[in-house]
């Protein structure tokens, strides 16, 4: 023995502390770790929540092909048009073909006969149909004018959330989404790609030498990412505040608890999932096949209300559906977690599984 | 001398493979220790097992009187660890790195006194990605070093540097022993396990074939000299030769080398045989025998096989 002092080992509180700070000086110095994790959600954020900025029905433009004469009825028609919130573009025919063959005509009404036909773009029959709806109306309209009888009368339209309380911004829909996909890419990426990494490239193998407790190494991997999701959320919420006007309806201390719910859940799953692979690559490959379905799937983007029951019953047993069901009654309609229950025991249940899986199969070398 | 490294009957088997079929080690306090071997001789897996990473199947070890069992934490407080490929975070820079890993345990030396030892002070504050092959394995030893070790495994360290590398690798191992400090290593350059270990182990097939100082086992062969003949393009059939020279010939590549106590005498017959045969050779050549030709005697192939 060479000498006697400073024979005993750090305590484990200071190797945590050096060990966190070490983590996030590092993590800062990662500038794809920075953009993934700070800038893309507020860049979603922002791209998404301007593109679809609601408040009113959306302009949707009609193309009008004009008539060889303008007949008192087909003036009526247009002037009953110009009166819904329909944008008409009256073009003569051979342009109007030319638009529609670009594919940028969602809706086109043209003179047949002595009648009318509207023609829908098959590739946007959404906003064909909203577009022929108000043409349809305004149509009424203008026959009744004519006759002389009184007019049909609006069926007034009020766009709100399930909860009654927030408005129909598509921003307001997209935090929790994001929120949640946050999560998600944090326990897949953050922890599960970089424990693979780590074990192929042998950094595990160089701290196994070492006399830091792999506890240590482990508690301070999972506390830096617990405090970037927290900073991450904030980061989101304040953009969302300041951008957007956007604000949690509901309880912060249920949306906080969810929170940690999640983070819980998906860092539990990314260790899990990383003893799946022994290098980047395989990993890569099951951790996209977890990630976009997902992503796309559960809910951070839009709803599958659409979708086939079988698929819509399958999603829903994956962990992020439920658990932006809950966060969006919360946020979004300042609910409690009622009714959430059977979301939550999913949630619960994928935690408990990852969890297992992650403590018996995890693996260093 | 007491022993700083006791290894008894030491066994790994692997799923398709005995990497190590018990092997027993003893290292005195103060040695350069080296295990010479070819690839695949169950070196890198001894050295694992003894460093406590490779857990073995049966067998025991003891460093510094401690075993695995009942003093893991404190044997790697003393130990100083170089593994075959170091990879640490990509952004780190040596003097972090050192810093860091000198938080682990209760006594270190000196960042700057570390980084001057393996020459990169002036790359202490570049990013880890940035280094060059033998810089990053400069900073791999300066790690090893870096909680003053009692004792210091070095798995092939000077593999992939060029030779003034090496030399400078050899200068801290020997700076190392002259403080006193126990070193084991493995490598499969027969030079410089002559030039650094006081003795070796030659292993093979997870066995240990010999233990001793280099000069002992050279004379051990009992050989002190090889001639060579070389050739242009591959060596032909020697079996005619052998029989009209009355001496064994080995071949290897583009070489025949014929091993001899007594040089002096084999000379002359060499060249009647030559003049008989009408061999066509471009060298003659009379070397002393290395350990290269202890590890061919032993295992019948080479080092670098």
């Amino acid at each position: 023995m060479r000498d006697e002092p400073g024979t005993r080992l750090p305590s484990p509180f200071a190797l945590l502390l050096g060990q966190f700070r070490s983590e996030w000086r590092l993590y800062a110095r990662d500038r794809g770790a920075m953009f993934w994790t700070f800038l893309f959600p507020l860049l979603m954020l922002f791209g998404f929540g301007v593109i679809f900025r609601s408040g009113g029905a959306p302009t949707l433009t009609l193309v009008r092909v004009a008539p060889a004469e303008e007949t008192a009825r087909d003036r009526a028609f247009l002037q009953a048009l110009g009166e819904s919130h329909l944008k008409v573009e009256t073009l003569p025919a051979a342009e109007a073909e030319k638009r529609w063959a670009k594919g940028e005509t969602s809706a086109q009404l043209e003179s047949v006969g002595d009648g009318y036909r509207l023609r829908l773009n098959s590739y946007l029959v959404a906003q064909g149909q909203v577009a022929a709806q108000a043409a349809s109306q305004a149509f009424l309209v203008a026959q009744a004018r004519l006759a002389g009888s009184p007019e049909p009368e609006r069926i007034p339209v009020v766009v709100e959330s399930p909860g009654h309380v927030h408005s129909d911004s598509y921003a307001a829909f997209l935090v929790p989404g994001l929120v949640g996909l946050n999560l998600l890419s944090m326990g897949l990426f953050a922890v599960g790609m970089v424990t693979v990494a780590y074990r192929e490239k042998g950094k595990f193998r160089r701290l196994a030498v070492t006399p830091l407790p792999k506890w240590v190494f482990l508690l301070a991997q999972i506390l830096h990412r617990v405090t970037v999701v927290v900073l991450q959320t904030t980061l989101l919420l304040l953009a969302a505040r300041l951008g957007f006007g956007i604000t949690n309806q509901g309880s912060y201390l249920l949306f906080a608890a969810l929170v940690v719910a999640g983070t819980a859940t998906f860092l539990a799953m990314g260790f899990a999932l990383s003893s799946f692979a022994s290098t980047v690559e395989t990993y890569g490959a099951i951790s996209n096949l977890v990630f976009f379905p997902m992503m796309l799937l559960s809910g951070v983007y839009f709803r599958l209300d659409n979708a086939p029951r079988w698929m819509q019953a399958s999603v829903s047993i994956l962990p992020l559906s439920p658990f932006l069901r809950a966060l969006r009654a919360v946020f979004n309609d300042g609910a409690t977690l009622a009714g959430h229950g059977a979301g939550l025991a999913i949630l619960g249940a994928w935690a408990a599984l990852s969890f297992v899986l992650a403590v018996r199969r995890f693996r260093w070398v | 001398m007491a022993d700083q490294i006791r290894v008894r009957g030491l066994r790994k088997q692997f799923p398709k493979v005995l990497a190590v079929a018990g092997v027993d080690l003893s290292v005195a306090r103060g040695e350069v220790f080296g295990l010479l071997g070819p690839n695949g001789a169950g070196k890198t897996t001894t050295l694992e097992m003894i460093e406590g990473l490779t857990p073995p199947d049966a067998g025991t070890i003891e460093i510094s009187g401690l075993s695995w069992r009942e003093s893991a934490p404190e044997i790697r407080a003393r130990i100083g660890v170089q593994l075959q490929a170091t990879s640490l975070y990509n952004k780190i820079t040596p003097k972090e790195a050192l810093d860091l890993f000198g938080s682990y345990y209760p006594k270190r030396l000196g960042t700057d006194e570390l980084l001057d030892l393996v020459q990169l002070k002036d790359k202490a504050g570049a990013y880890h990605v940035t280094l060059s092959g033998g810089q990053a394995q400069r900073l791999a030893l300066a790690l090893a070093l870096v909680n003053d070790p009692d004792v210091i495994f070095l798995d092939e360290p000077t593999a992939g540097l060029d030779p003034q590398g090496r030399r400078s690798l050899w200068e801290v191992v020997r700076k190392m022993k002259a403080e006193g400090r126990t070193t084991m290593l493995t490598t499969h350059y027969m030079d410089e396990a002559e030039a650094l270990c006081d003795r070796l182990a030659i292993l093979d097939h997870g066995r240990v074939l010999r233990v001793g100082t280099p000069a002992e086992l050279i004379a051990s062969l009992g050989i002190p000299s090889v001639v060579e003949l070389t050739f242009e393009g591959a060596a032909p059939d020697p079996s005619a030769f052998a029989a009209r020279l009355g001496a064994p010939v080995e071949v290897r590549g583009d070489v025949w080398e014929i091993p001899t106590p007594d040089p002096k005498a084999l000379l002359p017959r060499l060249l009647t045989a030559i003049d008989v045969e009408r061999l066509v050779y471009s060298q003659v050549h009379v070397r002393r025998a290395t350990l290269e030709d202890v590890f061919l005697h032993l295992t019948g192939r080479s080092l670098r096989e």
